[in-house]
């Protein structure tokens, strides 16, 4: 070596510097290239930001640890993709703050949950998991359906979503409350809130105030559907 | 010197305690006892989560004691309120010692990195419980606590650092290069990694300016090298300077000692992508973190052979100090751990163990039974210089504890080996006619015999812990393990 | 000397680290942050009184020590 070691041992700052630069490479090396090649989130059509409702619920999902249980991720392997659905592309989890992949399937993936289960079997399985899947490990979220979002709330985070990149638009911004309100109502008249948020999925809870329950299951029905995957015109894998 | 004969184990009055004055012992106590009480805590917590893992009912229907807000806390209790103390009291006790200076920056700076510290652990941990979590693995602390720790780290780092910039001694000893590489790397991970925009300064919630596949490797980059270098570099610093003093020899081979710290804390970054294999990370990045997790095996079994041969002429004290059992029983965990990790880093081979239980008993082989024992080695050796007692209370108890242990992880991997490897083929399992043959739930249903005995392993090994803190206790209490002056030697505390 | 500037500067800092936290605490938008502020608030108070009861008591050592020595200055 052009430096003996003895010189690198008698030196703290010289063995801190050395230090720091051998740690800092692999970093860079794989981590630079991730945001600079387009190619690694490709563009795909259908994938849009979550509506306050979803935000909300995620919100939910994330400080309950759920994704201690749950992947979120279908692994480009044939019995998984059997079992799933179509692997998980990376514009699907684009505007996940943060990513919620998981490392641990106690409970099933759940990267296309939405649509395979109605509102009503999701509401009687968060409330109380066993009376659903008798061996199921998960705890019971009742809770939820006692507390409401607050849509004040919810538009700060869609702020700070928006501050950190996720391209909310000036209507979604301004229609914050209202489309809260007409995805947390099945009453309510969703063609506003349909043309901001495609596929977004009305509640049915019973209040008419939104709670924490109905924005889980609004998070949960459009998992895995933005995508639209029978329809693989050309146009849409060109980038 | 004198010997003294406590309990069956020989303790000769270390002549270093002469010098105890002039070093801040007090900061290295104080780690200490934090270190088995959060010791204690995570392996109680484990034992919780296992037992809601085998027995739902036990999640009891609370929010607050959900197993997806208990496994926060008992991840952080076990890795950073327990491993952390035990890092703060080892690295403190080591780079005193070796630099023959004290530590840098005062009494009150010391006690304001413990209190800090200690400080940070139990927000953190309350607040995983009332729901404040960003989920990012061993990153879950939001916002203001991440800034909380940072101020904790830094002035770890001074004081660790400026110890090392007085020292008497020109020569860095090698113990500390890996503690120094810990602190640093560390630092770098977290800030790194927690990059995230606050929604207000009144609100215990932000977002993270990463997203997608871009948060995935940038929290495997943090993820992997807090195991590299919170969980394995720091604790290499442990066997670098206990096992030598135990087995009283020298370490086994300078030269291995360069090559292993530098292609170890080089190689350790680039592994993190083994995390997510098969998934939407571009193939490039996933194949160079294949490559390089499995090359990492080399400097890996470098530091276990290092470590081990230092014992060599001083084997037979493997069946005298009990101590030193833990700490040389530690490195061949460490080996075991290092080599399953790359296998597991093969793509085909991830293809099955991801998501699985395998996992599970991976992380706890290295958990319990290198980062876990090391510490436990340490500690035996340490409290009785610390508390200038004669020796260990019993080296008996210190013997059981150990078996018990040891019967604890090998019941806890084993089961969690065979669960692991079930569920992943249950998985891809098809019947003749081309269907998947299981439903996720049979696979659920068919890890039931196995948590159950996960969850006893885990018992014993709190039973194991429990143990070790009598022990302790009685070794610093116990009128039998007072300290006699030796003939001729100098009064301690004169 | 030294360990008095040392003191000093730690308590200094640590009290301001209070007063964010009272800040926090008084505008908390959720639990998280009005136990966290008022947590570290307290913690702020324990630890400066803390550094004050050992200035005095290394006071009052050293004019114990004094006097076992042979009745030096009180």
């Amino acid at each position: 070596m052009f430096i003996r070691h003895e010189t690198i041992e008698k030196n703290a700052v010289l063995l801190a510097v050395l230090t720091v630069l051998a740690i800092s490479v692999g970093g860079i090396v794989e981590l630079v290239p991730l945001f600079t090649i387009e190619t690694t989130v490709e563009k795909v059509p259908g994938v849009r930001p979550y509506s306050p409702l979803e935000l909300a619920g995620r919100d939910v999902y994330v400080r309950e640890g759920c994704y201690t249980c749950h992947s979120q991720q279908i692994r480009a392997l044939k019995d998984e993709v059997e079992r799933y659905g179509h692997y998980s592309l990376a514009a699907e989890s684009m505007y996940d703050r943060p990513f919620q992949w998981g490392s641990k399937r106690n409970g099933p993936d759940l990267a296309r949950v939405g649509g395979k289960y109605s509102n009503d079997w999701h509401y009687a399985h968060l409330t109380y998991p066993q009376a659903m899947v008798p061996e199921s490990l998960m705890p019971r979220y009742a809770f939820l359906s006692t507390r409401a979002v607050d849509p004040v709330k919810v538009a700060r985070h869609m702020r700070t979503n928006r501050a950190v990149g996720t391209p909310y638009s000036e209507e979604q911004m301004a229609n914050v409350a209202a489309d809260l309100a007409a995805q947390a109502d099945p009453q309510a008249d969703a063609e506003a809130l349909a043309k901001r948020y495609p596929k977004a999925v009305q509640a049915s809870g019973n209040s008419r105030v939104a709670t924490e329950m109905d924005a889980l299951v609004a998070y949960l029905q459009v998992l895995g559907t933005m995508v639209d995957f029978t329809n693989p015109a050309v146009e849409n894998l060109r980038q | 010197m004198s010997d003294l004969a406590i309990g069956g184990y020989t303790a000769a009055a270390p002549a270093a305690m002469r010098v105890a004055e002039d070093y801040n012992m007090e900061v290295v106590k104080k780690f200490t006892i934090a270190a088995m009480f959060w010791a204690i805590v995570a392996f109680l917590l484990g034992v919780v989560l296992a037992l809601q893992l085998a027995f739902p009912i036990f999640n009891l229907g609370f929010e607050y004691t959900a197993f997806g807000r208990l496994r926060p806390v008992h991840t952080s209790a076990a890795v950073f309120a327990f491993g952390g103390s035990a890092l703060f009291a080892t690295s403190f006790y080591v780079v005193q010692r070796t630099c023959h200076a004290r530590l840098f920056g005062g009494e009150t700076f010391a006690n304001f990195i413990f209190w800090g510290y200690q400080f940070f652990i139990v927000m953190a941990a309350l607040s995983y419980v009332m729901g404040f979590s960003q989920s990012q693995e061993y990153a879950e602390p939001e916002w203001h606590l991440d800034l909380f720790l940072t101020i904790v780290w830094v002035s770890y780092a001074i004081a660790f650092m400026g110890t090392i910039f007085k020292r008497q001694e020109p020569h860095i000893y090698v113990a500390n290069w890996f503690f120094l590489a810990f602190i640093l790397t560390v630092a770098v991970l977290h800030l790194g990694n927690n990059v995230a925009l606050p929604v207000s300064f009144f609100e215990a919630k932000s977002y993270s300016i990463y997203s997608g596949v871009q948060n995935a490797l940038v929290q495997w980059w943090y993820g992997h090298n807090a195991v590299g270098f919170f969980l394995t570099a720091g604790f290499l610093g442990m066997v670098y300077y206990f096992i030598p003093k135990q087995a009283n020899r020298p370490v086994y081979s300078y030269r291995l000692s360069v090559v292993h710290f530098w292609s170890l804390i080089f190689m350790y970054i680039w592994a993190g992508p083994h995390h997510l294999h098969y998934t939407a990370l571009p193939d490039w990045a996933q194949t160079l973190g294949m490559v390089f997790s499995i090359i990492l095996w080399m400097p890996s079994w470098g530091g276990m052979i290092n470590g081990l041969m230092t014992l060599s002429g001083a084997w037979d004290k493997l069946r005298t100090d009990p101590g030193l059992r833990f700490s040389v029983t530690a490195v061949g965990f460490y080996g075991m751990s290092t080599f399953e990790g790359p296998m597991m880093s093969i793509k085909e081979v991830n293809g099955l163990a991801h998501y699985t239980d395998w996992v599970v008993g991976h992380v706890h082989s290295g958990a319990l039974g290198w980062v876990a024992f090391i510490s436990f080695g340490a500690i035996y050796y340490m409290v009785p210089i610390l508390w200038r007692r004669a020796g260990l209370y019993s080296a008996k108890l210190a013997a059981w504890h150990f078996w018990i242990a040891t019967l604890g992880i090998v019941l806890y991997i084993t089961s969690m080996w065979v669960a692991g490897i079930m569920q992943g083929l249950m998985w891809r399992a098809y019947d003749k006619f081309g269907f998947l043959q299981y439903s996720f739930v049979e696979s659920v249903n068919a890890m039931h015999p196995y948590y159950v005995i996960r969850m006893l392993g885990g018992v014993l090994f709190l039973t194991g812990g429990l143990i070790m803190v009598f022990n302790l206790i009685m070794t610093v209490r116990s009128a039998a393990t007072e300290l006699r002056p030796a003939r001729g030697a100098a009064v301690v505390g004169a | 000397m030294h360990e008095q500037t040392g003191d000093f500067v730690v308590g200094l800092l640590v009290f301001v680290l209070g007063l964010v936290g009272l800040v926090m605490a008084s505008g908390a938008l959720d639990d998280g942050m009005y136990v966290f502020g008022l947590s570290l608030a307290g913690f702020a108070v324990v630890f400066d009184l803390g550094i004050v009861k050992r200035h005095f008591d290394r006071i009052d050592a050293a004019r114990a020590t004094a006097e076992i020595s042979g009745g030096g200055h009180v």
